[in-house]
């Protein structure tokens, strides 16, 4: 409630389009999906607890698809986690984005020439909406990874027809 | 040998605490001269009495080196016997010796071999510590067992080699039960078949996957459940 503290005069009367409502009520609470594939994991369990602290900006861990907005695909994603990733996916509501978080998640990493058991970029199999590069990244670059993916959900138009 | 130990360790005491320390540091064995040292300053804190001289006292600090000596030829020693012991239980079945306790064994008794390595009292291999597979080039796999036995405190590396096109070998799960999931390693990157094993399934990858990874000749499918497998992001590097 930061932004809006001591803005009105008497009544507290807003004029705004309801779309932009949306989506800015929307991108400061995209709650996570938390799982982990591999050691990403432990970077992003540093990133939500305290020094840290991701519920600061309002995202929170949730440990069912259901609760989530965003997933975070934290780790080397092999063959056998692939097909599991995208049906963790798949049981998320609408709206959901997906942040490939580190070197395997974004390419593959180094498993890219010779790894046969890795999938090359979780982007594959989802869509993923930001890059988080780092092997591991640091607490600070997932922060700033979330961050844009704040701005990405501001300049979503929920309410607008697409034009296809 | 535990006896003259003992002796050399009352010995060093007691010329220890008589201040000449010196041939207490001077002994090259560390672990007498730990028991020594320790010995000493129970005695000084007065927990324990000072122990008597024993009689034979002539060459204490020679006595170590000679003690390196016969370790290291009793361990070849022990290694001899138990070769000698299995080709007497075994005949044939012993393929190929290299030194440093390493035996190759023909893959047909092993079950049988392995029963009897645990079971035979003056073995008693009572722990598998690690099972793993190679191949070895020339069409050749080879399945390596560390046995050690920790009532003797020895060991044995049985190796067995068999053909690719054939790769069967007895499983050691119902006798080393450790060797359960170490065995479905080695079937999931090798495809060495464990005749006899309760559950050989694949550990590390998928069920289905098609292929045996760690073979020389592997090649990796082109595709995985409609996922491709091999890099496809081509012009990134």
């Amino acid at each position: 409630m930061g932004l809006l503290t001591n803005k009105f005069q008497q009544d507290n009367v807003i004029v705004e389009k309801l779309d932009k409502l949306l989506s800015w009520s929307r991108s400061t609470s995209p709650w996570f999906f938390q799982f982990g594939t591999a050691c990403c994991a432990i970077e992003m369990m540093a990133a939500a607890a305290s020094r840290h602290d991701m519920m600061r900006i309002g995202i929170i861990p949730r440990s069912s698809p259901r609760q989530a907005d965003v997933m975070i695909v934290a780790g080397t994603v092999t063959m056998k986690m692939a097909i599991r990733v995208k049906k963790l996916y798949e049981q998320m509501a609408d709206p959901k984005y997906v942040v490939a978080m580190g070197s395997c998640a974004t390419s593959g990493g180094p498993y890219w020439q010779h790894g046969y058991h890795v999938l090359k970029g979780v982007d594959i199999v989802i869509p993923v909406d930001v890059y988080v590069p780092g092997c591991p990244p640091r607490p600070e670059s997932l922060i700033e990874g979330l961050l844009k993916l704040q701005e990405q959900i501001l300049e979503d138009r929920p309410l607008t027809r697409k034009m296809t | 040998m535990s006896q003259e130990k003992d002796k050399l360790i009352i010995e060093l005491v007691n010329k220890g605490l008589d201040g000449d320390m010196d041939s207490v540091n001077a002994c090259d064995d560390k672990i007498i001269r730990a028991k020594a040292k320790a010995m000493i300053m129970k005695v000084k804190k007065g927990t324990l009495e000072r122990p008597s001289m024993p009689e034979s006292s002539s060459d204490a600090p020679k006595e170590p080196a000679v003690d390196n000596a016969t370790n290291s030829g009793k361990e070849d020693d022990s290694f001899q016997k138990m070769k000698d012991m299995l080709s007497n239980e075994f005949p044939g079945e012993i393929d190929e010796i290299h030194g440093d306790g390493i035996l190759y064994l023909k893959p047909d008794k092993w079950l049988e071999i392995a029963k009897w390595l645990k079971s035979e009292s003056s073995l008693f291999f009572d722990s598998l510590q690690c099972q793993m597979g190679i191949d070895v080039g020339n069409d050749m796999l080879e399945s390596r067992y560390n046995l050690h036995s920790m009532e003797h405190d020895h060991y044995l590396e049985v190796r067995i080699k068999i053909p690719r096109s054939d790769a069967k070998i007895p499983s050691v799960e119902t006798v080393w039960r450790i060797a359960d999931w170490f065995e479905r390693e080695t079937y999931d990157m090798l495809g060495i078949e464990y005749e006899g094993h309760r559950d050989l399934r694949r550990i590390l990858l998928p069920d289905d996957w098609e292929g045996w990874p760690l073979r020389k000749d592997y090649q990796e499918q082109e595709t995985y459940h409609g996922i491709v497998v091999p890099k496809m992001k081509e012009g990134w590097e």
